[in-house]
């Protein structure tokens, strides 16, 4: 009983203990701020980009792109576990307004609407037509044109603060896209010529994806101009087909399975014209499909994770520190304990129980600072930026709408054990030396 | 006390050929060269000598606070050197009670608390549930008896010296030890304060408590009912 009635009397009363809370509560603060809103910039990222690209891709880094496709899309579609497929070219071409010379490099993306809706997010990132994603290129100024779809940063213009200036109508505006065909054999198609295809398209709406590097540079097309305006030849091609799963169908079980039937397919199709351009195929799931961009965001977190490691060893070193100045300071009280019959582990758990009382509420408090920050980060940012124009993430670089603030419960639960055990170790040492210690040497002669 | 009746009491303590030596930098010194010692039930016994002499270290031994290098101290016919950790805390808690030159009471507990701190550590947090109230009832009759009852809420640094020697005398006496183990009990207070603690411990030692007291003084130490005289590293008297 005395522990308890010394841990709190400890806690209480010695100033010291207060520096050592407020210490390792900050840290927890830290701890927690940061890896609530990384792991939420890091879940957001990969959930905008799996939306995007659906659960599988079958898919070439060739520009050339592969045939037989229709033949592979009727499999797979046929293929119990898989809800969706839709054919897509992936290419590069130049882009000017109509009445403008100047043009720029974009990326271009033929589809299905109708099948890429299915298969992806792409529905809900249109804004005119999100509710109608068949009339996705389907100009409403002029119905016998071809209609496109920009990436929202093409077309609209945002503020620092990410916001968009949306119009009701898409805006009446002509766009030339210019292409460069390849054929079969990956060379220029119109060699001793002029090798570039051009088309007129209406600007019809919008995508926002919310992936700053698509929304930035991508214009969609329907998948048979993007075939004819990229590919030349007379067997028809795509460079990706992109596959969404049943929800019962496990990711990895559903790639495994399609990259089968995809080895059976490419066996069955060996001396077909251009089967060549089969192996270059690849069967991905989407994270290794996107790892190019998923990658250095999930090596930051990792980094991110390791610092954090340096701080909870600085924490366990302050610890450390003010248990061993406590124990030092208290060795009378040790002295006075063992002599009216405490036991050394006694004594051992008195220091080991207090620095884990300091973990306990450090941690609570930590946690406690932390979400009240979290719960505001958004106002402090905007007041931030409107006061001083300091904004924490440019919006331009990082495609957020907020600043991700929620804390996963498991999280701070992982957070608050390890500076509960941080204070442990810290103490252990300290409260080892307090339990070795001989009455005699700190009762005799010293004064109270 | 009459000699004759105490002599017919038990034994209660008992030290045979005590040696104790520490290593002071290179050098070992020794301290005690078998210090003998019996006390019996209800005495008041007073160890006197010179600063240096090993009085205090001869003290810790009687009350298991410390162990010799050679010889061996008995209580009540039982053996120091075959008790274990946990009889020798019990020991510590039950049977004897100390009573330091510098008080040594505890800065974050009360007057109160520090009396019947023994109490807290014999218990844990349920057996403490059961006998509080008792615990600090006992401990406020000994802040009682020893005038205190007005400064039970009051913290150590807020008493006089005379004041915490009686409380730290309180925290001795609260699990009835059988033996009263005083290390220099008056060595820093002025002697006004010291004699009243001093017919604290006669008052003790009339109602039947054993009583070693440890000190230099030669008038303190006559005030005890048998003095020994500790010299290089024996008891002589």
């Amino acid at each position: 009983m005395y522990k308890l009635t010394l841990i709190i009397r400890y806690l209480v009363k010695r100033r010291i203990t207060h520096f050592a809370v407020l210490t390792v509560a900050l840290c927890v603060f830290i701890v927690v701020v940061v890896m609530t809103v990384m792991s939420g910039l890091v879940g957001e990222f990969k959930q905008k980009n799996h939306a995007f690209v659906g659960d599988c891709v079958v898919g070439t880094k060739s520009l050339v792109g592969f045939p037989y496709y229709e033949e592979f899309m009727q499999t797979l579609e046929r293929t119990e576990g898989v809800e969706a497929v839709s054919a897509v070219v992936k290419n590069y071409a130049l882009m000017r307004r109509e009445g403008d010379a100047r043009n720029r490099g974009v990326e271009i993306i033929g589809l299905d609407p109708v099948k890429h809706g299915q298969t992806t997010n792409f529905g809900q990132t249109l804004y005119h037509q999100a509710g109608d994603v068949t009339k996705a290129f389907v100009p409403a100024y002029e119905p016998n044109a071809v209609g496109c779809v920009l990436g929202i940063d093409l077309a609209l213009w945002r503020n620092a603060q990410s916001q968009y200036t949306y119009d009701a109508q898409p805006a009446e505006i002509g766009l030339i896209l210019t292409c460069f065909p390849l054929n079969a054999r990956g060379a220029p198609a119109g060699a001793g010529s002029v090798p570039v295809s051009t088309k007129r398209f209406q600007y019809n709406d919008h995508s926002h994806s919310g992936i700053a590097g698509i929304d930035g540079s991508t214009v969609y097309i329907p998948l048979e101009w993007a075939q004819s305006l990229c590919m030349a030849g007379v067997l028809k091609r795509v460079t990706a087909l992109h596959v969404k799963f049943c929800p019962a169908v496990s990711l990895e079980q559903g790639c495994i399975r399609v990259r089968t039937l995809w080895d059976q397919f490419r066996q069955s199709k060996q001396g077909a014209s251009n089967a060549g351009l089969l192996d270059t195929v690849t069967v991905e799931t989407w994270k290794e499909y996107r790892r190019a961009v998923i990658a250095p965001m999930e090596k930051e977190e990792a980094m991110l994770s390791v610092m954090f490691g340096f701080v909870g060893i600085t924490t366990v070193f302050i610890v450390f520190v003010v248990f061993y100045m406590i124990v030092s300071h208290k060795t009378k009280d040790i002295g006075v304990l063992k002599s009216v019959g405490a036991s050394s582990q006694s004594v051992m758990v008195l220091f080991s129980g207090f620095a884990a009382a300091v973990g306990v509420l450090a941690s609570c408090t930590g946690v406690a600072a932390a979400l009240l920050f979290l719960s505001n980060i958004n106002r402090i940012e905007n007041w931030l930026f409107e006061r001083f124009g300091f904004q924490l993430w440019d919006r331009t670089i990082y495609a957020i709408g907020e600043i991700p603030h929620h804390a996963e419960f498991s999280v701070l639960a992982v957070i608050v054990l390890c500076a509960i055990v941080a204070c442990q170790i810290g103490a252990l040492v300290p409260a080892y030396c307090a339990a070795r210690l001989r009455p005699v040497e700190t009762l005799h002669g010293s004064r109270t | 006390m009459n000699e004759t009746s105490t002599n017919k009491r038990p034994l209660i303590l008992k030290a045979e050929n005590v040696h104790k030596s520490y290593r002071m930098g290179a050098t070992r010194v020794k301290v005690l060269k078998g210090a003998n010692l019996s006390v019996r039930e209800g005495e008041f016994v007073a160890v006197i000598g010179a600063s240096g002499s090993g009085k205090s270290t001869f003290l810790h031994i009687l009350g298991a606070l410390d162990r010799p290098n050679e010889g061996d101290v008995s209580f009540d016919g039982h053996y120091f050197s075959r008790m274990g950790a946990r009889e020798l805390n019990h020991f510590r808690n039950e049977m004897v009670g100390f009573v330091f030159q510098f008080y040594h009471l505890l800065d974050e507990l009360n007057v109160l608390e520090n009396v019947y701190l023994p109490a807290m550590v014999s218990c844990g947090v349920a057996g403490w549930l059961g006998t509080r109230g008792a615990a600090k009832a006992r401990a406020r009759e000994l802040l009682e008896t020893m005038g205190l009852q007005d400064r039970i809420r009051h913290k150590p640094y807020q008493l006089s010296g005379g004041e915490r020697q009686r409380v730290a005398i309180g925290r001795a006496l609260m699990n009835k030890p059988r033996l009263l183990l005083a290390d220099e009990p008056t060595g820093n207070l002025d002697s006004a304060t010291g004699n009243g603690i001093l017919e604290v411990f006669e008052q003790l030692n009339r109602a039947g408590q054993t009583i070693v007291m440890v000190t230099h003084d030669e008038r303190v130490a006559h005030r005890a009912g048998r003095v020994i005289t500790l010299a290089d590293g024996r008891v002589k008297s």
